[in-house]
């Protein structure tokens, strides 16, 4: 059996992805299970999609905790630690990044027990695209697909869109898949898990607290300041200060999350750290004196 | 009375309330709305809940807020006000708090629990001359759960229950008619794309005491289907094309704050959105022309009654 997960952030279509390969096993004649993880998908913010697939019957439900493949659609999902990325990797789970740097750079800093694949970004790629493209990079390690299987789940997944965005779909994908031709069953079907041999862990009886100390007593306020919602963003908006009139009222007045704040010269200020990428004051400005720089740019302008 | 406004978007509050690092999707028009309510009102609000994508904002360990926040089953907000108003009045009687430490009761719920099964409650809540200010953010749909149709979900939108080639078949409850026909003490209609009239909205409703409502349009790119960026553009055609009408009900009036002049064709607003894309295709002319015009008899009986 296949045990897939697809990691990526609301709105990079990543759902979708898991929703094509599934499609396109099943039409190579797999018993196929997908499924999004169940709960609020919310734009911007970690979620993944997992796909089981198998020539016998799929007994297993529920989240995959030990992926044979794991795609990665961004980077920065590296670093948010409750989007468990890497839960459950081990010598034989391939993972896929996709990223614009490097192997190397990624072998050395995520020293992982199993293989690392980059899927590199591709021309004319958009963040919405990702999740075809994503697909179309899963698709090309699996022995059982080819681009034909690939190209139908596309067509048939994507049948309720306009026909401009079902070619640029088709045509990122293709190109992934091209890129890892040479990949071709890296990825191997592991045997189900059986339920013979399993031991009950030892557990360890603990007497019950009362409820005033056991229960969570919460008087902090403002806790989520410590959320660092700004590695959701896909897209950075960076504000002109040649351009800026300094009317900080009209960006920071319809920042939905005011993370916009006005410095004592009176310039608009936004807090990268929390800022979520939503563009909402790239729109406003009447200036145009801001404009969004794709995320890994813009760190890389920042360390250099 | 409708007190007059601020006149400009430097004059509202540069200090917020809430706390950043929301897990609420990047560009959600509900939390816009949210923003502008609590930076007017500030700390001393309890804020009580029903079920639905502004829960998120609460859940232990992480919270945007400085003040209280009690979360209810999805069809007892009001009911959960009351307790909580009741809780506070005891101890002012009683002389347990000074009235420096009285709190505004703030009911915060979706459109799928204010227009559906939390109805009931909010009735009953307002016929008790409840003291309390209910913000519902309409997002037209059960956005937490994935855009399912709500009572408030517009005719014509596609969302994940309704799939066919005219989408929505059912219409719009109106929720500002339905508070309006309790004679509360003031019904308006909002959205954060239109900050100034918000903020006056805003403040009217905490300068008066019994039931409130602020009915607030939240442009929902997840649910909407457009890209974030877009958000305050989509509120602000959907007051433009008439869609939208912002109003009050005070003293057992109905007045409208903006008639949009000249109101653009629905057609704008409906082409900004995913949901609505298979109202511009051919076959749907005539559904695309009778939105028109409800839209229209909506207006003229405005100017009638004017
Ligand atoms: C009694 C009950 N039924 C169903 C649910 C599941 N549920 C949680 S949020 C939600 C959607 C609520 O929709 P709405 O009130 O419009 O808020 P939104 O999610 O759009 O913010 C539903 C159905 C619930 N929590 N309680
Ligand atoms: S789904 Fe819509 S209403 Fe819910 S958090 Fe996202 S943008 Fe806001
Ligand atoms: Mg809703």
């Amino acid at each position: 059996m296949y045990r897939i997960r697809f990691h990526g952030r609301g709105g990079q279509g990543l759902k979708r992805a898991g929703r094509i390969l599934g499609t396109a096993l099943f039409r190579a004649g797999l018993e196929v299970q997908d499924a999004p993880r169940y709960g609020a998908e919310r734009r911007g913010a970690p979620i993944f999609a997992y796909v089981r697939a198998s020539r016998s019957p799929i007994h297993e439900r529920g989240v995959i905790s030990c992926p044979d493949l794991l795609i990665i659609a961004d980077p920065h999902l590296l670093a948010m630690p409750d989007s468990g990325v890497l839960a459950g990797a081990t010598t034989r789970t391939v993972v896929l990044l996709h990223t614009g740097e490097p192997v190397s750079l990624w072998r050395e800093r995520l020293d992982l027990p199993g293989p690392l694949l980059i899927l590199p970004r591709l021309p004319g790629e958009e963040e919405r695209f990702r999740g075809a493209v994503c697909a179309g990079g899963a698709a090309a390690l699996l022995t059982e697909l080819d681009e034909g299987l690939l190209a139908r789940a596309i067509s048939e997944e994507l049948a309720h869109l306009s026909a401009e965005l079902i070619m640029t779909s088709l045509g990122l994908a293709r190109a992934a898949h091209a890129a890892l031709a040479g990949e071709r069953g890296i990825v191997r079907q592991e045997e189900p898990i059986s339920a013979a041999g399993y031991k009950t862990p030892a557990w360890l009886t603990l007497a019950c607290e009362e409820a005033a100390v056991s229960a969570p007593a919460i008087h902090a306020a403002a806790t989520s300041e410590l959320s660092q919602t700004g590695l959701w963003r896909g897209k950075r908006p960076v504000i002109d200060p040649g351009r800026c009139r300094g009317c900080w009222w009209l960006c920071a007045t319809f920042c939905p999350e005011r993370v916009i704040a006005v410095d004592a010269n009176r310039r608009p200020r936004i807090d990268y750290g929390h800022c979520k990428g939503c563009l909402i004051c790239l729109r406003q400005c009447p200036h145009h004196a801001i404009s969004a720089v794709p995320e890994e740019e813009a760190a890389r302008e920042e360390k250099a | 009375m409708i007190p007059p406004g601020r006149q400009h978007l430097r004059e509202l509050p540069d200090r917020h309330c809430l706390a950043a690092g929301t897990p609420l999707c990047a560009g959600c028009g509900g939390l816009a709305a949210l923003q502008a309510v609590c930076d007017l009102l500030g700390e001393k609000t309890v804020i009580v809940n029903a079920a639905g994508c502004l829960t998120l904002l609460a859940a232990y360990p992480s919270t945007p807020f400085r003040g209280s926040w009690l979360y209810t089953a999805m069809a007892s907000a009001p009911a959960g006000a009351q307790g909580v108003r009741d809780g506070l009045d005891i101890l002012l009687d009683k002389g347990a708090i000074g009235t420096e430490e009285n709190l505004e009761v703030l009911v915060l719920a979706g459109d799928g629990s204010s227009g559906g099964m939390g109805l009931s409650a909010t009735s009953a809540a307002i016929d008790r001359g409840l003291d309390f200010l209910y913000l519902c953010y309409d997002n037209e749909g059960y956005g937490n759960t994935g855009q399912q149709a709500s009572a408030a979900t517009p005719r014509g939108a596609r969302t994940a229950t309704s799939r066919g080639p005219q989408g929505h078949p059912g219409a719009k409850k109106d929720l500002f008619a339905i508070w309006a026909a309790h004679r509360p003490r003031y019904v308006a209609t909002v959205t954060a794309a239109e900050p100034l009239d918000l903020a006056r909205k805003i403040e009217t409703a905490r300068n008066l005491s019994g039931p409130r409502l602020l009915l607030a349009l939240a442009p929902c790119p997840t649910g909407w289907g457009y890209e974030p960026a877009e958000g305050v553009a989509i509120g602000r055609l959907a007051v433009q094309t008439g869609l939208w009408p912002l109003k009050e009900y005070v003293d057992g009036r109905v007045q409208h704050s903006k008639i949009p002049q000249p109101r653009l064709p629905v057609r704008d607003y409906f082409a900004s959105q995913g949901r609505f894309a298979h109202l511009l295709r051919p076959e749907n002319e005539q559904l695309l022309a009778a939105l028109q015009d409800e839209t229209d008899r909506y207006w003229q009986e405005v100017e009638e009654h004017a």
